[in-house]
């Protein structure tokens, strides 16, 4: 895939687990004017397009859409609101820049979880309202059903799901950015309160607050605007069947086509081989697992036995979540795949810090959409 | 620009508590209406199969999501069923625990191949296992109104 599109600027603000002392509309505003900043635009006269992510029943707000415009720099300007990951939004917008229609187009995604006072009982109202709700049930029995079926169907062990809380905690303790970096053992996450059985408290990413911007640009104008543009080289996207009784319960098939879209854009073959590291969704525990396998950077079965060996660290042979994952940094709702895919760019720019990897050039976001969904994207970047 | 002052103090960080009041009837459709008739008039479950696809939903479906074909083939499947994954659930809707643990499962009816997702009952938690046989245990036919309670849960087929 030629270089046609590059990321020229990113802005995040909050990535705490409260954010009481800004509205969402100061959070988004902050975390735009970095990106804005970063990239060398003006959004009044630059920025082209704005598209963002939002969903209204987390925002508490009917037709969420229409609140996002002034807070971005965007109004009068062309502007529409996803529901989706973060990553559709960035795909999005990634599309419209590669059609020739825009120059200039910026992304935003944001969490004000700290806000939302029933955060469960909306993820209930997301099930089938005739056959699954009235069963009145937390819907994470949902991860508590697939991690069961996950380890009986792969001999992954709660052990090795443990393993990548600790991994990711420990990974966050480094990035300045994360809000619950923690130096923990695998004994604290298999004693931690079971929610649903195998599913431990600590197995699940806690929420934080945040917002992200990222600026995007044709080649032209990204290689006039940016040292050090990161470029797109691949972009994936894939929902499985959404009803509980007709999903893949087995393999996160949403993930494995997401990725094999990515990967022939990107010329891809061999993931393992020829990406550097991933930033892959790790909701719960089990999720970064199953996501690996089924983004083939190992055989199913075998991702908890590389977390056992310690290649996905970040000193091992393949770093999967260097920044700590959803896990280490918090569940940033709708936005997590976008801090997945920021993590990749800081990466690639060098710009790090004390979790920085060497040499890195091609990396892997992939973001999931949360329960109780089977819709994820994937997006490939270089240097 | 960006933010050159912030609210600074905890006690001066103000909110407004709101909330949106939704009710909503949701119709089951043509293919819902057939499935609930079944299990109120007869106790049994009803599917449609897919003969191109060589699947069978339950809950049934008037189209097929595989192939997109319109399904009027109607099929018995069930009363009993393999669990293909279980949970014990702890936490109520709310968050806050349960008082007695929710047992919850993936049951594939004998003839389908999509999975019912409800409780399973008379069972001790050391019995639980992928793979066990369980049947349905549906409400006397009077309290039966139409809904996915009309099942009451599922218990091992031996108990």
């Amino acid at each position: 895939m030629p270089k046609e599109v590059a990321i020229i600027g990113v802005g995040y603000a909050g990535f705490r687990a409260l954010t009481p002392e800004v509205s969402y509309k100061e959070l988004m505003y902050e975390a735009a004017v970095k990106a804005y900043e970063d990239a060398g635009v003006d959004p009044r006269r630059d920025i082209e397009s704005f598209v963002t992510v939002a969903e209204d029943f987390t925002e508490g707000t009917s037709i969420f859409d229409e609140y996002v415009p002034d807070q971005l720099g965007a109004v009068l300007k062309p502007v529409h609101t996803i529901s989706g990951e973060g990553l559709h939004g960035f795909i999005a917008a990634y599309l419209q820049v590669l059609t020739g229609a825009m120059d200039i187009v910026a992304v935003e995604a944001h969490s004000k979880a700290s806000n939302i006072l029933t955060p469960d009982e909306i993820m209930a109202f997301a099930m089938d309202p005739v056959y699954n709700r009235p069963l009145r049930a937390n819907p994470h029995f949902i991860a508590g059903l697939e991690m069961n079926r996950y380890l009986c169907e792969t001999g992954t062990t709660r052990e090795q799901c443990a393993l990548v809380v600790a991994k990711n905690k420990h990974n966050a303790l480094y990035n300045p950015l994360a809000a619950y970096g923690a130096s923990i053992a695998v004994e604290d996450v298999l004693e931690s309160e079971m929610v649903s059985y195998p599913l431990s408290r600590l197995d699940m990413s806690p929420r934080a607050d945040g917002a992200i911007v990222m600026v995007l640009a044709a080649r032209e104008r990204a290689e006039e605007l940016s040292d050090i543009p990161i470029w797109i080289r691949g972009v994936g996207w894939c929902n499985d069947s959404f009803s509980l009784e007709n999903r893949d319960w087995t393999n996160a098939i949403y993930a494995a086509r997401a990725a094999e879209m990515a990967y022939r854009m990107a010329g891809i073959r061999t993931p393992w081989q020829e990406l550097d590291f991933a930033e892959i969704d790790d909701t719960f525990s089990y999720k970064e697992l199953q996501h690996m396998e089924a983004l083939r950077l190992c055989r199913p079965g075998e991702a908890g036995l590389l977390v056992e060996d310690g290649a996905t660290e970040i000193g091992g042979e393949f770093p999967v979540n260097p920044s700590g994952g959803s896990l280490g940094m918090g569940h940033l709702l709708d936005a997590s795949g976008l801090a997945r895919l920021l993590e990749v760019v800081l990466q690639l720019r060098g710009e790090a810090g004390q979790h920085q990897l060497s040499d890195v050039e091609t990396g892997l976001a992939f973001g999931w959409r949360g329960l109780p969904t089977t819709s994820g994207a994937a997006v490939i970047l270089s240097n | 620009m960006a933010l050159l002052e912030k609210v600074d103090k905890n006690i001066e960080a103000r909110a407004w508590q709101g909330e949106i009041p939704i009710q909503s009837r949701y119709t089951c459709g043509l293919a819902g209406e057939k499935f609930f008739r079944e299990i109120m008039e007869n106790g049994r479950f009803a599917g449609t199969h897919c003969a191109e696809c060589e699947y069978t939903y339950v809950p049934p479906t008037i189209y097929c999501e595989r192939c997109f074909a319109k399904l009027d083939e109607w099929v018995e499947v069930g009363p009993e069923g393999t669990v293909q994954s279980f949970t014990v659930l702890l936490v109520a809707p709310d968050g806050t625990p349960l008082e007695e643990p929710d047992i919850l499962a993936l049951i594939q009816l004998d003839g389908a191949d999509s999975v019912l997702v409800h409780r399973l009952g008379k069972v001790g938690l050391d019995e639980l296992a992928i793979g066990m046989r369980v049947k349905a245990v549906f409400k006397p036919k009077k309290e039966r109104e139409g809904s996915i309670l009309d099942i009451v849960h599922f218990v091992p087929v031996n108990a």
